[in-house]
């Protein structure tokens, strides 16, 4: 046994675990992308008022908001397969990145759906209205007046969440993902140093974050480019 | 593999009586985290010096680190910390017999007064200049300015996000389970693992975390309906 904390320990871990730091971003990336995807089908019952469909919506939302992240992965991770083998399809040898994934989506989804309705109502109708006065159809209405302006509100928001869900991923370790966390878990087993671990593992979090929040905020200036001098306002 | 749809109502009486850890482990932190972010946003406010360092430092450093860090860095470093400090002062006493509720109290309560920090302080610059100007006209001091004028419009304003802040700390506390802490999620894993019935007991666990979310979210909406009640119509 070496000493009981040992600083150098902390250097020697970060580029052990920063290899893993590909599997944390995948499943953020992936789970982004079907999220972005999921959320875009739950807006549209709530913004066009579709009977049925958006009652289901609403429970969905609010049980996804309602729950932590680390239920739902359970749910997941023991729910589905439960739930497909009543169809006799039997997925409880597929690899736990696949239930991460999936939930991370489920997760993702539910908190974009409200991000992108708040965002196309905050634009006015008056906009679609113009739009429409000129001759333009429902579809260039939609990607040339409504979403420009509806990125602009709705940017400050998704980057949060892509930092959240960043987060998140931490948790991921708990089914059995060897990502950053569940290296480090590893680490922690066959060294003994758990403190230096952590450590190391808080700082490639903390980079990673600082880095993202540099990228978005170079980005927000340009969804805000036709916003005069005050940016401050929304 | 089917779904015994009787156990949920067992696993769930039996979660249920984990409730109570669960709201001191997700409103202890808030209300410590409450007065941290307050000397926090202050701190940055004034620009104080060699603190405002500090402050900027902790804010960004918690809310750019996952909050099982927190727990995780404080659960293992504050002991090592202690022993050797205890150790050096001949002081016979054993961090080891401090519950880990401590560690994890702490750790959150860091965590919630970094989130409750830039609550605050978008609260507060969300009031305009003119109403401390025109208190100061008034004769009154900053202190009481702050207290009566400042405070309560910016607390009004930060009911929605102190909300979802609260939302997401009953959330966030289902990684104590990770310190082997019996709330919610480690009851569940508990009684799921002694009846290989984890299904069920998760989804009863969600069932009480999406309850009290609700409840906090309804009670928030009261609370809000009533603040607001003087700021109906009108200029603002």
């Amino acid at each position: 046994m070496g000493k009981v904390f040992d600083p150098s320990l902390i250097l020697e871990f970060i580029p052990t675990l920063i290899k893993y730091l590909g599997v944390t971003l995948e499943i953020l990336a992936v789970s982004i992308l079907f999220g972005v995807l999921i959320g875009i089908s739950a807006a549209i019952p709530k913004l066009f008022n579709i009977p049925i469909l958006k009652q289901i919506v609403t429970v969905y939302i609010s049980f996804i908001r309602g729950t932590p992240i680390i239920i739902q992965l359970f749910l997941v991770y023991y729910g589905l397969p439960a739930l497909l083998s009543l169809i006799y399809i039997d997925i409880t040898r597929m690899d736990a990145f696949f239930f991460v994934i999936i939930t991370y989506s489920i997760s993702n989804g539910a908190i974009f759906a409200e991000i992108f309705r708040g965002a196309i109502n905050a634009v006015e109708f008056g906009q679609t209205e113009a739009a429409y006065s000129i001759g333009m159809t429902p579809f260039y209405n939609f990607t040339r007046i409504v979403f420009p302006q509806a990125i602009r509100v709705a940017f400050p928001n998704i980057a949060n969440t892509v930092i959240g869900s960043l987060k998140d991923t931490s948790l991921a370790f708990t089914i059995g993902i060897m990502d950053m966390m569940g290296r480090g878990e590893t680490l922690i087993a066959s060294s003994a140093h758990a403190l230096e671990v952590y450590i190391a593992l808080s700082v490639i979090y903390y980079v990673v974050v600082l880095i993202l929040e540099k990228g978005f905020r170079v980005f927000e200036k340009y969804t805000n480019r036709y916003q005069g001098i005050d940016t401050s306002v929304a | 593999m089917g779904i015994d749809i009787g156990f949920i109502w067992v696993a769930f009486k039996e979660i249920a009586k984990a409730i109570p850890l669960t709201l001191v482990l997700a409103i202890v932190p808030i209300i410590i985290g409450f007065f941290i972010g307050l000397a926090v946003t202050l701190i940055r406010e004034y620009k104080v010096k060699g603190l405002y360092v500090i402050a900027n430092g902790y804010v960004s450093f918690f809310r750019g680190t996952p909050a099982i860090m927190h727990i995780m860095l404080i659960y293992f470093g504050i002991p090592l910390l202690l022993d050797s400090i205890f150790a050096s002062l001949h002081i016979p006493f054993q961090t080891s017999s401090i519950p880990i509720i401590v560690f994890v109290l702490f750790a959150l309560s860091l965590t919630a007064g970094a989130y409750l920090s830039e609550i605050i302080r978008s609260g507060i610059s969300s009031v305009t200049k003119g109403q401390m100007e025109a208190a100061h006209s008034i004769g009154m001091s900053t202190y009481q300015a702050m207290k009566r004028i400042l405070f309560p419009q910016a607390l009004a304003k930060s009911i929605p996000n102190l909300t979802n802040i609260s939302v997401g700390f009953l959330h966030l506390t289902s990684i104590a389970f990770l310190v082997s802490q019996k709330e919610l999620t480690g009851t569940a894993n508990i009684v799921a693992s002694s009846n290989l019935k984890f299904l069920e007991a998760f989804i009863a666990a969600g069932i009480i975390y999406w309850g009290l979310s609700i409840i906090i979210e309804g009670i928030s909406h009261l609370i809000e309906k009533r603040v607001k009640e003087y700021s109906k119509g009108g200029v603002t």
